[in-house]
């Protein structure tokens, strides 16, 4: 048996640089890339996001 | 490629190159570790094994395993869109493990002026490019003790980004003892995110973050913080805490927060080379245990309707980064950088004040190219050590400063934090699909 979990949907746009610093986040010295959203993507679902 | 791991009795297989979680029996585990891993196989009959096979190749025609790693080329920018201000170093705490020298990064304890940092906002918007959104983080030492010139500095970078057209996202990190209502009512206006130092338990935030004068810290902070969450609405913070050799058991200083009212948190490994406090290849697996721990306890509280978000354990794997960021790290000496009280910048606040990595000054406004090339050449490619890794499109070959630190070489990656990341994936992805289950 196996059970699918989580695929990435596909995205639009791929590439266009305006992710957030990793950095910038919680952790300042192990930072994880993959717990980072796309930022395109949060703007599309959360228009009144203020990181338009 | 495939990884096959197990949480407990709970069976995965991630498939990196769709970037799939699955999850599957023991039969199945078993059989592809023997297939893939070189494990021993097991004694499957004619009719599972069959089952099997069919289920992979179902999977593999969805494109959703085993399906082949796309090597794709870094994000290429020579945008400045980060950068981190050293507004003080200078602290009035005294915690040993602190990576900057207890704030004063092997220097005199200095502040920025407003002079320097206003050319620090100008070097970022002149430098910015197309970037509409920008990022700003107060760092230190403590940036509370320049709390009036962050203001200003605050109120220069609005009036020239709406000027230029660009947004200012800011972040501060504090140790939260001089946040007092003035400062709340501030970051609350002003600040995307706020970092908060604690610990956890009080005996174990006093054994290291002490006052100048060698008292602990904890009660001097812990009411400011609560405080400031409470009147911190929906904004992001998160209450971060460092754990050490000392408490290997972390998992109750991130439970004593998530009870004391805080509901988003991290807690990090000491970066630190003193002996009694660093961590060691010998504390890796209560360390990993720990996580399990961590995890267990995470997921008991979700059921209980107190669910809290653990930083580490958000790996986002459907809508997160594309494959070009994911191959690109962090970004640190390329679109992201670090400006010390005098000026001077530096890839990234772990490098502040090594002078081999010394960039340029903001009284300049140039990086110098060699260094800069170096750092924007830095992926997940050229970390050899990191291709047949499982997590890498996670976590992307690690952190350059922490590579360099431990071993000598950007892109060596140190063993003792790769098996502390890959643990974290792991619990991260068994969170992710039971939170999953149980919603379904």
């Amino acid at each position: 048996m196996i059970k699918t979990i989580s695929s990435p949907r596909e995205k639009k746009v791929t590439g266009c640089g305006e992710c957030r610093s990793t950095c910038q986040s919680a952790c300042k010295t192990s930072c994880t890339v993959g717990n980072q959203s796309c930022e395109r993507i949060t703007r599309e679902e959360n228009p009144e996001k203020t990181n338009k | 490629m495939i990884h096959v791991f197990n949480y407990k009795d709970t069976y995965y297989i991630y498939d990196t190159g769709s970037g799939s979680l699955h999850e599957c029996d023991k039969d199945t585990a078993d059989y592809l570790k023997s297939e893939y891993e070189g494990g021993e196989a097991p004694a499957l009959s004619e009719e599972k094994k069959a089952e099997i096979l069919n289920d992979i190749k179902e999977l593999k025609d969805k494109g959703l395993l085993f399906k082949e790693e796309v090597k794709t080329y870094p994000l290429k920018s020579s945008e400045v869109k980060a950068l981190c201000l050293h507004i003080c170093h200078d602290c009035n705490l005294r915690c040993r493990y602190c990576f900057a020298d207890e704030g004063a990064y092997h220097s005199e304890r200095e502040f920025m002026s407003l002079e320097t940092a206003k050319k620090a906002i100008d070097f970022l918007i002149d430098n910015s490019g197309d970037r509409k959104v920008l990022e700003a983080d107060f760092f230190g030492g403590e940036p509370l003790m320049c709390l009036d010139t962050i203001k200003k500095v605050v109120a220069y970078a609005r009036e020239r980004g709406d000027k230029a057209g660009k947004k200012f996202l800011f972040t501060t990190t504090t140790n939260a003892l001089l946040l007092d209502d003035d400062a709340i009512d501030f970051f609350n206006r002003e600040m995307e995110n706020v970092v908060l130092s604690l610990d956890g338990r009080k005996e174990v935030h006093d054994a290291i973050r002490k006052t100048k004068n060698g008292k602990g810290s904890f009660d001097y902070v812990i009411n400011n913080i609560k405080k400031f969450v409470r009147s911190r609405g929906d904004k992001s913070y998160y209450v971060r805490g460092t754990f050490t050799s000392k408490n290997l058991d972390f998992s109750d200083d991130v439970i004593f927060l998530a009870e004391n009212g805080f509901d988003s948190i991290s807690m990090e490994p000491v970066v630190t080379d003193i002996d009694d406090l660093a961590i060691k290849d010998e504390h890796l697996p209560a360390i990993c245990a720990e996580y399990e721990n961590l995890c267990d306890k995470y997921l008991e509280k979700y059921d209980k309707g107190e669910g809290f978000n653990f930083f580490h354990f958000n790996i986002d794997l459907e809508g997160g980064v594309c494959l070009q960021k994911k191959v690109s790290a962090c970004g640190a000496g390329n679109e992201y950088f670090s400006v010390v009280p005098n000026g001077d910048i530096y890839p990234c606040h772990q490098f502040a004040g090594e002078k081999d990595f010394l960039m340029g000054n903001v009284y300049e406004g140039r990086l110098n190219p060699a260094i800069r090339e170096k750092f924007a050449s830095n992926c997940l490619f050229t970390r050899e050590e990191c291709g047949d890794c499982f997590a890498k499109f996670i976590c992307s070959g690690g952190c350059s400063a922490n590579n360099y630190h431990f071993t000598g070489d950007m892109n060596t990656p140190y063993k003792a934090t790769c098996a502390m990341m890959k643990k974290r994936i792991e619990c991260g992805m068994h969170v992710l699909a039971q939170k999953k289950s149980r919603k379904s």
